[in-house]
This record gives C-alpha cells, structure tokens and sequence, in this order.
C-alpha cells in the first residue's frame, strides 16, 4: 500500500519557518512509523533529522506527535494510523531541528525533583530489603522511559515549561512512595510549590499519551493526597 | 510482617499559601452547596413558597441578601420582612460571598499561574488578584451588613 507521510522540517540555519514536506512510500501495514521515517531519510531525503536508538520502545528517543498525538514512533504501526500520517515534534520545547527538540528543559524539571535514592541510613551488608508489597506500590511509576511524551502533551507545561510536568511528577513519585527512601518531605516540599502539582488541572493528556501505560494523572493524584494529609502508604 | 504506616507531620512537609487554596477551592465548593442548600430551605420556611417569584428564590439562594427579595415589591409581597433581615442571615451572606470571591478569583489565579511565562507580570498580577480579592469581599460585605 501507498503511504504519505507528511513530515514537519525545520533547519534553523536555512530556514525562515518551519515547513510541511509531503514524502510518498510504499508501506505494509505492520510497519512502524519509525520504518518509514528511516526510509525517507535512507532512499528519498537524507536531510531528514530525528531521535532513534532502540526502536523497541524502551530508550525514549523517538517520541514524536503522529497524526496529532504524542507517541513513540517505534510503537506506533501504520495498521492502526492509516494511510496518510503527519509527523511533528513533541509541543511545548523549543525545535533544533525536523524532529528533533531540546530536551534540556524537560530534564531541568526531572533533576528539580531529586529522582534518586536518598537514605541516611548505613550502607547495609548487602542490600536494602523491601516487603513485595512495599514495592508493589510504586511498581507502576518504575516503568517511566523518560520519552517526554506526558510533559509534552500537557496544556498546562505547554503555557509554562516552569510547571514541572507529569514525568517529573511520575519520577518523584517512584521515590516518595518508596519506604527505603527518607527524603519524601523535601520532594513534597518542591511539588508543593507554585511550578509543582498545583499546575494539573487532571486534564489526562500525560494518562492518554504515555505509552508505557503509567496512570500518571492517578501517580499526580496520590502526590497531591499525600502533601495534603502526609499519609505516604 | 506488619508494615509501620508512614506519615509526615505538618510541619515536615510544609503547609503553605498553595496546598491551603488548593483544599481551600475543593472544600469551599462543597461548602457553597450547603450554604446554597441553608438559603432555599431557610428561604422556604419563610414563606417563600407564596411570597417570593421563582427568579428572586434563586437570587436568594446563591446569596442571602435581603435585597434580592425585599426590592421587587411588585412581584413579591412578604408578610414579615424582619426574617429575612437578620443576623444569622448577615452571617451566611458574608460567609457565602467571602467563598465564593475567594474560590473565583483563586481560580483567575490559576489561570495566571498556569499561562504566563514572564515572572515579573506574573506576580504583579499574582499581587493584583489577590488584592482584588480583599476589596471584593470587603464591599460584599459592607453592602450585606448596611442595610
Ligand atoms: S527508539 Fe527507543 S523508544 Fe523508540
């Protein structure tokens, strides 16, 4: 079958504007997205520009919006997106080029949360134990790639890129909620703040474009629970 | 193995302007239903049933000043003003007005909050709501109480 992939280009050392460029290929239906952008930029433009590097969805890079929705390029199938697709890069971060945007706001946000272990606690012989059910309960905040497809779906981080986002929301999550882990009040402290989980509207954008499937809008949710009652269970 | 329950005190996790309207604007909306619910029982006990026309019920409903019932003499003919002058209704007037300016403009807030990227304009206008907020509720109030 014959697919278009209308595809958004932007090259800031040539270009005025960004521009839409049309490309025609011969597709199957089980092909991914991604397929197609590699043979765009292998048989027909190879001024094409964009993030890959597992393709089998777990490193993140490829997130991009596919017929208006964020998704990971290397999920994505044709089969389920038709025939005729456009491709843009992910909103709300600042376009380098074609595909590809600055990242570096998005992360600035993740860092702002302290994603990572923090214990006073001496170093145990071997390591910190933990109940399954102490684990459970952070089980599905574990599963972020950090692809961006949440933070950039959300109205609220695309008026603001202060907001810190649904990812980083997700990121401080998977700490607060983990009992080995002792700095939950300075996190809570951070989200509590104008730029934190006050900014979510519950709009569900973050819930819909994960593809991970984390139910990050529940994740925010039990965040904001647990600023206003301290309750970390 | 009992797992200990885990909790952060107050002051551990820190109680400030943002978390006290965030619950602010979810338990006033509830208390609106109350007060709402107060003014159309209060308004039928006294006789509004065959006293007052539907529109001013409603008026009084959302906000229990007198004037909503007492100015349209041609529609509504009252039997006792003086219940629906009194301190208890003064209270709930005040007590409605203060929630529903503040659970308002907190929302105009937001709104800045959310949109606006420039800091310097965003907390003059974070200024400017709360400001507008204090005087809006300061002259509802003067109008409830002189009368
Ligand atoms: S290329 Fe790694 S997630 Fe798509």
């Amino acid at each position: 079958m014959e697919v278009t992939l209308k595809i958004f280009r932007y090259n800031p050392e040539t270009d005025k504007k960004p521009s839409y460029k049309s490309y025609k290929l011969d597709a199957n239906e089980m092909d991914r997205v991604l397929d197609l952008l590699e043979k765009v930029k292998g048989y027909q433009d190879g001024t094409l520009s964009f993030r890959r590097s597992c393709a089998h969805g777990i490193c993140g890079s490829d997130a991009m919006r596919i017929n208006g929705m964020n998704r990971l390029a290397c999920k994505t199938l044709i089969r389920d997106v038709g025939t005729r697709v456009t491709v843009e890069p992910i909103l709300g971060l600042p376009v380098l080029k074609d595909l590809i945007v600055d990242m570096e706001p998005f992360f600035d946000n993740f860092r702002s949360v302290k994603p990572w272990f923090i214990t006073a606690d001496p170093e145990p012989e071997k390591e910190r134990y933990q109940s399954p059910e102490a684990r459970a309960r952070f089980d599905d905040t574990t599963k972020c790639i950090l692809c961006a497809c949440c933070t950039t779906s959300c109205p609220s981080f695309w008026g603001s890129e202060k907001y810190v986002g649904p990812a980083a929301i997700v990121a401080a999550h998977r700490f607060i909620f983990d009992d080995r882990d002792q700095a939950a009040a300075e996190r809570l402290q951070i989200l509590n703040e104008a730029t934190g989980v006050h900014r979510c509207h519950t709009i569900f954008n973050c819930t819909m474009a994960c593809p991970r499937e984390i139910q990050i809008t529940k994740a925010i949710g039990e965040v904001k629970m647990a600023i206003s009652t301290g309750i970390l269970d | 193995m009992l797992a200990k329950r885990r909790t952060l005190s107050l002051a551990k996790r820190g109680f400030d302007f943002e978390i006290f309207m965030w619950l602010f604007v979810r338990l006033s909306a509830l208390a609106m239903y109350l007060f709402a619910l107060i003014g159309l029982v209060g308004a039928l006990i006294m006789g509004a049933r065959t006293q007052v026309n539907f529109a001013d019920l409603m008026r009084w409903t959302f906000m229990p000043d007198s004037n909503h019932v007492l100015m349209n003499t041609t529609l509504n003919n009252i039997a006792n003003l003086d219940v629906w002058v009194t301190l208890f209704w003064k209270i709930m007037g005040s007590l409605f007005v203060t929630f529903a300016a503040a659970h308002g403009l907190h929302g105009l807030l937001s709104v800045v909050e959310d949109y606006l990227k420039n800091s310097a304009v965003r907390r003059f206008l974070r200024y400017f709501v709360l400001v507008l907020t204090v005087v809006g509720i300061a002259i509802a109030i003067y109008v409830v109480w002189t009368k």
